[in-house]
């Protein structure tokens, strides 16, 4: 038998000093990410027995249900706004337009959310003629509009390159209108990415606190979310805090991971 | 059978003038090959037809009939770019038939015209076939049976040729123009390669710069070139005749 040399295997180099500095650069940020992950596990571990009842505490089951539920509504929300919005980004030009796209897509993650919140308060809370404040539709809106921007900016981005490739005038030419090149060409080509954005949209949903507190309230079974509990029970009752923290990281990594999944087998 | 006039036509990005003032007829059912070097403007000529683009000035009309204010989708002209632009998430079938359903036409319709038109070029047997399981000679067939699919006034294609190997050149030149022709459509094909452009042209257009400086039969200019640029694109070719 003939040992074949591979391609695509890199002979093994030893390593240089560079290489090796980069290598640690690497390692100390890759742990410095793990540690608080690990750190929750080992803390849930020294204080299972009571962690494991929490876990079947009414109130546990409310945000579990509200944070999860809200999050998907959420990012379905986010999806079939993008859709429309990056098309008119897309195709259409106007003086401004850089500026609104930052109003969409960059301000609304670097907004503190507890600003946000406020905002909603004032406008749609107690006092103005709709008021909506503490209920299961403000922690929608309260989410949204910290989440959408993932959802827009994968939307945009991809809709954006299909329309370089020219297969969107090609459609026209063939004859078709904007809804066929809406819903036969660029949806269809962005499928990946409009799941992307949802999943990015759903984990950050997941994970916002602020706008949602003030806004909707932590009212059980109502409007009360994961990090809420967390929030308010870290020094009243640890255990309870930390098995909404559990609950919370795996369904997270849980998810992305199976979205991540989805999207590898289309691609 | 229609007729393409464009009279005037200018078009300009930024300072560059890729059109500048064009002027051609092309005749019902002629096969009409614009050649000329790269960057002289071919690509901006297609695609302002095609009403991607807006004219700076000029005018063009299709049976006398003026296209400028129409879309894209109500001007009924078939396009293959030069990558062929097939939709990568289509299959054959589903890219032939894609004008045919935009434009609803019926179930039974679309089926005996997408069979048609494959049998056409040749595809016969490949209808499921995603376009990244097809060679570029088959894509290009594609890309043509879609355009023609449509029953168009107007065939533009940009250089049919310049994606496909060297080997099936020859194979792909023949079958393009027989096709072309048995359709009767009338067609407007750039090339930048004068062999193929006089092999293939009913009528060859020779643009430099933005202009048409000569449109002429494949003899007549090689009879008579005008000026020395077009002597000079056909420089070696006269020599080899
Ligand atoms: N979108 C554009 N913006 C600016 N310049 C362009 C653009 N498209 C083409 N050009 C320029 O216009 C000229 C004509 O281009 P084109 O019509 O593509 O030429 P050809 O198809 O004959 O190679 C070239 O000089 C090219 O660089
Ligand atoms: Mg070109």
């Amino acid at each position: 038998m003939q040992t074949e040399t591979k391609i695509g295997e890199p002979a093994k180099k030893s390593l240089d000093k560079f290489n090796l500095a980069l290598r640690m650069m690497a390692g100390a940020f890759i742990l410095f990410m793990l540690v608080s992950l690990f750190y929750l596990y080992v803390a849930v571990g020294s204080s299972w027995g009571l962690v494991a009842k929490a876990l079947f505490d009414s109130r546990i089951l409310g945000a579990l249900w509200i944070s999860v539920s809200s999050a998907f509504i959420v990012g379905a929300i986010a999806i079939v706004v993008a859709i429309p919005t990056a098309y008119v980004l897309t195709y259409n030009n106007f003086r401004g337009k850089t500026l609104m796209e930052t109003l969409l897509i960059e301000f609304p993650q670097t907004f503190p959310p507890a600003t946000v919140g406020l905002v909603y308060l004032l406008m749609l809370g107690p006092g103005s003629p709709i008021d909506i404040a503490y209920t299961y539709p403000a922690v929608i809106i309260a989410k949204l509009y910290v989440s959408a921007p993932f959802a827009l900016s994968f939307t945009l981005r991809r809709f954006r390159e299909i329309h370089r490739t020219g297969l969107d005038v090609i459609a026209e030419s063939l004859g078709g209108r904007t809804r066929h090149v809406l819903f036969w060409v660029l949806i269809p080509l962005s499928a990946i990415d409009l799941l992307g954005g949802f999943s990015l949209t759903w984990a950050r949903a997941m994970g916002e606190l602020a706008a949602t507190l003030i806004f909707a309230g932590a009212i059980q079974w109502k409007t009360e979310i994961f990090p809420v509990v967390v929030l308010t029970t870290s020094q009243s009752d640890p255990p309870l805090a930390l098995a909404a923290s559990l609950i919370a990281a795996v369904l997270s990594i849980v998810a992305l991971m199976i979205f991540k999944w989805i999207v590898g087998r289309r691609r | 059978m229609s007729e393409l006039r464009v009279e005037n036509l200018s078009k300009s990005y930024g300072k560059m003038k890729a059109l500048d003032k064009v002027n051609l007829t092309v005749k019902p059912s002629e096969f009409l090959v614009v050649m000329g070097p790269s960057g002289c403007g071919k690509t901006t000529l297609l695609l302002t037809v095609l009403g991607v683009l807006k004219p700076d000035e000029g005018r063009m009309y299709i049976d006398g009939k003026d296209i400028d204010s129409l879309r894209i989708s109500e001007r009924n002209i078939g396009y293959a770019p030069q990558d062929f632009g097939l939709f990568p998430h289509l299959s054959t079938h589903d890219n032939v038939a894609f004008g045919l359903r935009a434009k609803a036409r019926g179930k039974s319709e679309v089926e005996a015209c997408v069979a048609e038109m494959l049998s056409l070029v040749g595809l016969e047997g490949l209808e499921q076939r995603k376009p990244s399981e097809l060679s570029g000679g088959q894509k290009q067939r594609v890309a043509l049976a879609r355009a023609l699919a449509i029953n168009p006034y107007l065939l533009l294609l940009d250089e049919p040729l310049s994606n496909i190997d060297e080997i099936t050149k020859a194979e792909v030149k023949v079958n393009l123009k027989e096709t072309v022709k048995r359709t009767g459509v009338t067609t407007v094909c750039v090339m930048h390669d004068a062999e193929d452009a006089l092999e293939l042209g009913d009528r060859i257009a020779v643009m430099h710069a933005g202009r048409v400086i000569q449109c002429a039969t494949p003899t007549d200019l090689l009879k008579n070139p005008e000026g020395e640029l077009v002597r000079e694109l056909l420089h070696h070719l006269v020599k080899i005749q």
